[in-house]
């Protein structure tokens, strides 16, 4: 399998397993990070259609990241399961704290900055440092799905 | 006037979105609200622990009187507080999404002052997992908001004080003059981000949750004696319904004792199949042809996991239901122990075939055929009733002492088998097994024949060679079975009143069902002795104990499980989907009564 198609395999199952672990931790009553309602709820306010909306998203998302850890393989020459691993614990510190914590409200038609009130219009709560407004355990869940996801794409992708 | 912190059961009214309800006292407080739904963990439980339960209280910071109503044709309540200083009327809802982007749950409290400048106080106490744990109490965005792990619950307000966290909760005093408004919510969030609402988005949802239950109402039919009592009925039923399923919860609540201080405290948020039948009975009856669709398909979806043997009870999903377990709450006037689950879904009991089989019956008779899968498996259990109905069980009342040979259980099991010959003659199942049916139906009544009557009694009897009676029987000529004018069925409905009835109320029975302590008159067996006597032909009689039923509803309507007969005071949980359905049935079966002009 050539570079291309080695990354959209490798993508495609770990971002379904990123989003199962996330997914299964919010059905544990761990964390109330919810990445499609998140997503979709900056198309619409329909809460059936953003969640269609946000899955669709943040699937297109995570097949484009996996080109972003491919090409840092090829960079370094080489690609195994733990050095992905270190690449997903890298992104999980970044989406916690700058993509989401801080990104995401900027451009969120719908999600509240430390500068509003909730005075007019529906606000969805900030995720907050370390994503930590969504339950305490939602970093560490974080950090082990994109740890997956990490592993995954390292293990797969051919360099 | 609160006990040790606790409001009598008949001070509670009961507002709810079809996922989940809470219960708000005469005194402005919400003491019971389980969330997400209605069968989670409550994050307030101050009816079932005064001290720790948790509860959303708001009220006139100075001596008051109340008077509530529901907005007519709404499940929106209204209470008016008067206060030397002047008056105030608060409206509590838990809003109905409007199609915006909203919380998951929301419940509004919308503020007005009438007279005078009144003193206010509120404070929200968020106990979760049925006041076992704190939640940590933090602020977005200038809301106080509580979280636990994967939930959490904001309480956004507007021109209601400063609030302030103190002892994990959050409390403020404010005033309102005559004319001024003010709103609080409370905004809920499970496994996703809170949704914070701006105060327009919540007084939209309101207005449109006002509309929505006028014209739902609007839509029910119903006329003739007793229409408000049938329609608040209605109103009651539809917010035990749980929307995403169609299944119904028998009662809202847990643990309401049965007799305070006892220890007959269960939980009654599950969906029984047998208040499925009456259920969907009441609401084909009211004209709610979705809602009775919806029931009925859970129905079926339900019983097929267990199927040819059929669960009592089942979780409002449909899965099976949960053990039964104890918590550690003070209970409601120290009655303890407070229990979720429910350990009758353990017990065999036999009646509940013959609810699905007259709820099959019923639905294929006035709306739709039943299809090709539907029968087949009817097939299999009616089979299954021929093969276990001699095996005794633990009856309708879930006694905890048999297993024993219910006459009631034999009588429901005939009913099977008798709707399965009839389903199969009309080619809704098939009819491959019809003389089998046929066969055991005659034995089954040649059992109760000969085993269930007491010549000594006069009557048939709660269990077979016993002397004693049972109110369940008062459903002998509801389900069709021998001659409801008859001398058999007549000398049981009279044995029944003559030693199982106290003034207008109605007691089950009167021997020992294993569990202790005492408990009260059950409400649906006294609705259940009016529609026995107007199918029995004692019209005027029926009409006149309905009235003084009807009378012994709260002040916004509802009934409990049961009524203490000594004080009048409700028992049990509270509002009950089998009260209230009894109370639709004896509606309906009186006017049939009056308008054919059956003679006494």
């Amino acid at each position: 399998m050539n570079l291309a198609g080695s990354v959209l395999v490798a993508g495609a199952i770990a971002t379904t397993v990123l989003t199962t672990v996330v997914r299964a931790g919010s059905e544990l009553g761990l964390t109330r990070m919810d990445l499609a309602f998140l997503l979709g709820t900056a198309f619409t306010e329909n809460r059936t259609r953003a969640k269609a909306i946000g899955y669709v998203c943040h699937f297109a998302i995570g097949l484009l990241i996996a080109f972003g850890y491919a090409a840092v393989f090829v960079v370094v020459g080489r690609s195994t399961w733990w050095l992905g691993a270190i690449g997903g614990a890298i992104h999980a510190l970044f989406v916690s704290t700058v993509l989401v914590n801080i990104l995401l409200p900027a451009v969120h038609p719908r999600m509240g900055t430390p500068e509003t009130t909730a005075n007019q219009v529906a606000l969805i709560e900030a995720p907050g440092f370390l994503m930590l407004n969504y339950g305490s355990h939602t970093f560490l869940l974080n950090l082990v799905a994109h740890i997956a996801y990490g592993a995954i794409v390292g293990a797969l992708v051919t360099v | 006037m609160r006990n040790r912190g606790y409001a009598p059961i008949e001070d509670y009214a009961l507002i709810g979105d079809g996922r989940t309800a809470a219960l708000v006292a005469r005194d402005g407080s919400v003491d019971w609200l389980c969330l997400p739904n209605l069968d989670s963990p409550s994050v307030c439980a101050a009816i079932l622990d005064a001290a720790n339960g948790g509860a959303f209280e708001l009220c006139p910071d100075a001596p008051f009187t109340t008077s509530r109503r529901y907005l007519p044709g709404t499940n929106v309540l209204e209470t008016t507080f008067a206060t030397p200083a002047g008056s105030v009327r608060v409206v509590d809802a838990m809003t109905l999404s409007n199609g915006g982007l909203s919380p998951m749950r929301e419940l509004a409290r919308s503020i007005e002052g009438l007279s005078g400048v009144v003193p206010m106080r509120w404070r929200f106490t968020p106990r979760f997992e049925y006041g076992r744990r704190r939640p940590r109490c933090e602020w977005r965005h200038g809301v106080p908001v509580a979280a636990l792990d994967g939930e959490a619950v904001a309480i956004p307000s507007w021109n209601a004080g400063s609030p302030a966290w103190r002892d994990a909760a959050v409390e403020s005093q404010f005033a309102i003059a005559a004319g001024g408004r003010a709103m609080l919510a409370l905004a809920t969030a499970y496994a996703e981000p809170l949704v914070l609402p701006g105060r327009q988005c919540v007084a939209g949802r309101l207005d449109d949750t006002i509309r929505f239950w006028e014209g739902w109402t609007r839509d029910r039919r119903y006329s003739g004696p007793w229409a408000d009592a049938v329609l608040r009925s209605a109103l009651v039923l539809k917010l035990l319904i749980f929307a995403p399923s169609g299944a119904s919860v028998a009662a809202p609540t847990t643990s309401l004792p049965e007799d305070i201080g006892g220890v007959r405290n269960w939980d009654y948020r599950y969906c029984w199949i047998r208040d499925s039948n009456f259920l969907i009975d009441a609401l084909l009856q009211l004209g709610c042809v979705e809602e009775a669709r919806s029931l009925f398909w859970w129905f079926l979806q339900a019983t097929a996991l267990t199927s040819p043997a059929l669960h009592v009870l089942y979780r409002l999903d449909g899965g099976a239901g949960p053990a039964e377990r104890e918590i550690g709450l003070d209970g409601h006037r120290g009655s303890r122990p407070v229990r979720i689950g429910n350990g009758a879904v353990g017990q065999a009991q036999h009646d509940v075939y013959g609810d699905l089989f007259a709820t099959a019956w019923l639905f294929s008779e006035r709306h739709q055929h039943l299809d090709r899968d539907t029968g087949g498996a009817l097939v299999e259990i009616a089979n299954h009733v021929c093969d276990i109905w001699r095996r005794p069980d633990a009856g309708i009342w879930e006694v905890r002492n048999g297993p024993f040979h219910f006459t009631h259980s034999k009588i429901m099991c005939w009913v099977a088998l008798d709707r399965a010959v009839r389903l199969a003659e009309r080619h809704e199942m098939p009819a491959r097994h019809l003389g089998r049916w046929k066969q055991e139906a005659t034995a089954i009544r040649e059992f109760v024949e000969r085993e269930c009557w007491s010549d000594t009694v006069g009557s048939y009897t709660r269990i077979a060679g016993s002397d004693d009676v049972d109110a369940g029987l008062l459903m002998i000529p509801t389900v069709g079975y021998g001659d409801a004018r008859g001398p058999r069925v007549r000398a049981t409905i009279d044995a029944i009143d003559a030693r199982l009835r106290e003034g207008d109320l109605v007691f089950r029975y009167r021997a020992d069902d294993g569990v202790g302590g005492g408990e009260g008159c059950f409400l649906n067996c006294s609705f259940w002795l009016v529609s026995a006597l107007a199918r029995t032909g004692r019209a005027r009689e029926a009409t006149a104990l309905m009235d003084r039923l009807v009378a012994r509803a709260n002040d916004v309507g509802l009934f409990a499980e049961e009524v203490d007969p000594r004080t009048g005071a409700f028992l049990g949980n509270f509002p009950q989907a089998l009260v209230h359905l009894a109370l639709i049935d004896a509606a309906f079966t009186c006017r049939a009564a009056a308008s054919t002009g059956q003679a006494e």
